[in-house]
């Protein structure tokens, strides 16, 4: 079995003019995963992206995908993976039903199968013409498309990001669900996103970037078990303490508030040193841990 | 009773617990099976439907079922999905004693911090025992 990563990515670096967009970013994404990519508008996640698919040409480090240079092996990437842009455009004077099959004209492989059914869960209407669509079910029909053609990667760049609120959540689930279903192990997600709630419980691991640098990697659940939030009530006025690993202290009341980064074991314990009236821990979701490690 | 008909979930997702969510559903069905709110041949949940019906990904349910079957609780049948099986631990009676001693440790290292006397635990422990025992009655009672 090929175990080469689904997407490595070394010291990547591209510029437009003198502002540097990608300024020496690692992530390694290994086959099955479900990989998310968090970063403020601006961070560097879209040309980190179209570097993946020789849209744009890193102006120095390496870009592999299934071990293959993008660039040199251009064809042989690109019929293994399906990009999902976050602005997705189609021939307007094509219905919903010709856009597919011209799509799948380019394709080795289509589940018609896959096809209607998630059309059917979108209400997607296949006589539509798709200048009348919405950007929203433009989304939809771009990712119906995506995963017919049975990738073994899929590319999703702020999916989320035209749909509305109340089913984006669901929406996000069907498509992830319904693309790793057929065979987990070797079809993998990379996702960026800044709108990263409603992929709390679908990341495996993520790297958040911040000018063009991955600032933390980790996996989900690591994540979650080393940023905790510790609340402390005392009977008066709160004591003041110096405690390893804290990212951020609040003092409200009789009641300290502590954001730990991996020691909640030792702060615990010099906090029950001090007895307390209760003492709460808690994990952070992603993304308040987003948002602790970029401020 | 099944996992997916019943009207309230048998199992939920607590992101904040800071529990690795593939163990909080290990957790929750071995508690679900102790209790008798799961009986052996029951059937458990689709990977893709679970991992929905959560909001997790299909590698987290998966990762659980693999470590149910491998703990005994559960076992595949091919094509079929996943059951319940029956009580019988793969366990030598050793390695259970064990697992179980550590866990009592961790309980009495717990207790001493909150200054719960040597009393008041054993109380403690025969209550819950009781409760459980309770849960475990009326859920055998028939439906």
């Amino acid at each position: 079995m090929n175990t080469d990563p689904a997407i490595a990515i070394t010291g990547l670096v591209r510029r437009y003019g003198k502002h540097d967009a990608v300024n020496g970013l690692d992530l390694t994404v290994r086959p099955g995963r479900c990989y998310g990519l968090f970063g403020r508008n601006g961070a560097g996640k879209t040309t980190t992206i179209k570097c993946l698919l020789n849209l744009l040409r890193p102006d120095a480090g390496s870009v592999r995908v299934f071990g293959l240079d993008p660039e040199r092996d251009e064809v042989a990437v690109k019929s293994r993976l399906a990009y999902v842009p976050d602005q997705v455009a189609f021939h307007p004077w094509m219905t919903v039903r010709e856009t597919l099959d011209y799509l799948a004209s380019f394709r080795a492989h289509w589940n018609r199968k896959a096809e209607a059914e998630l059309l059917g869960q979108f209400r997607l209407d296949a006589t539509k013409k798709t200048g009348a669509l919405s950007k929203g079910q433009r989304t939809q029909l771009a990712l119906v498309a995506a995963i017919s053609a049975e990738p073994e990667l899929l590319v999703l760049d702020e999916p989320t990001s035209g749909l509305d609120p109340i089913v984006r959540r669901e929406f996000i689930q069907t498509v992830i669900g319904a693309y790793q279903e057929a065979d987990p192990a070797r079809r993998t997600v990379f996702v960026s996103t800044h709108l990263i709630t409603e992929f709390e419980g679908l990341i495996d691991e993520f790297t958040i970037v911040d000018a063009g640098r991955a600032m933390l990697t980790l996996e989900a659940d690591a994540a979650r078990s080393r940023y905790q939030r510790i609340r402390a009530r005392f009977g008066g006025t709160p004591p003041e303490l110096k405690l390893p690993g804290v990212l951020r202290t609040r003092v409200t009341g009789r009641e300290v508030e502590f954001i730990a980064n991996g020691a909640s074991a030792a702060i615990l314990e010099q906090l029950r040193a001090l007895k307390p009236d209760e003492l709460v821990t808690e994990a952070l979701t992603l993304e308040e841990i987003f948002m602790v490690t970029l401020q | 009773m099944t996992l997916d008909t019943d009207d309230t979930m048998l199992l939920e997702i607590n992101f904040k617990s800071g529990l690795p969510v593939y163990l909080q559903i290990v957790e929750q069905v071995k508690a679900a099976a102790a209790s008798g709110k799961l009986r052996p041949g029951d059937p458990l949940p689709g990977i893709r439907s679970l991992a929905e019906e959560l909001r997790v990904n299909r590698n987290t349910v998966a990762k659980a079922y693999t470590e149910l079957e491998s703990e005994g609780v559960i076992e595949t049948a091919a094509g079929r999905g996943c059951f319940v099986k029956d009580g019988a631990s793969p366990l030598k009676k050793d390695a259970r004693n064990k697992a179980l001693g550590e866990l009592i440790d961790a309980a009495i290292v717990q207790a001493h911090h909150y200054q719960v006397g040597e009393e008041e635990l054993l109380k403690l422990f025969r209550q819950r025992l009781d409760a459980f025992a309770e849960r475990k009655q009326a859920n055998e009672k028939p439906e």
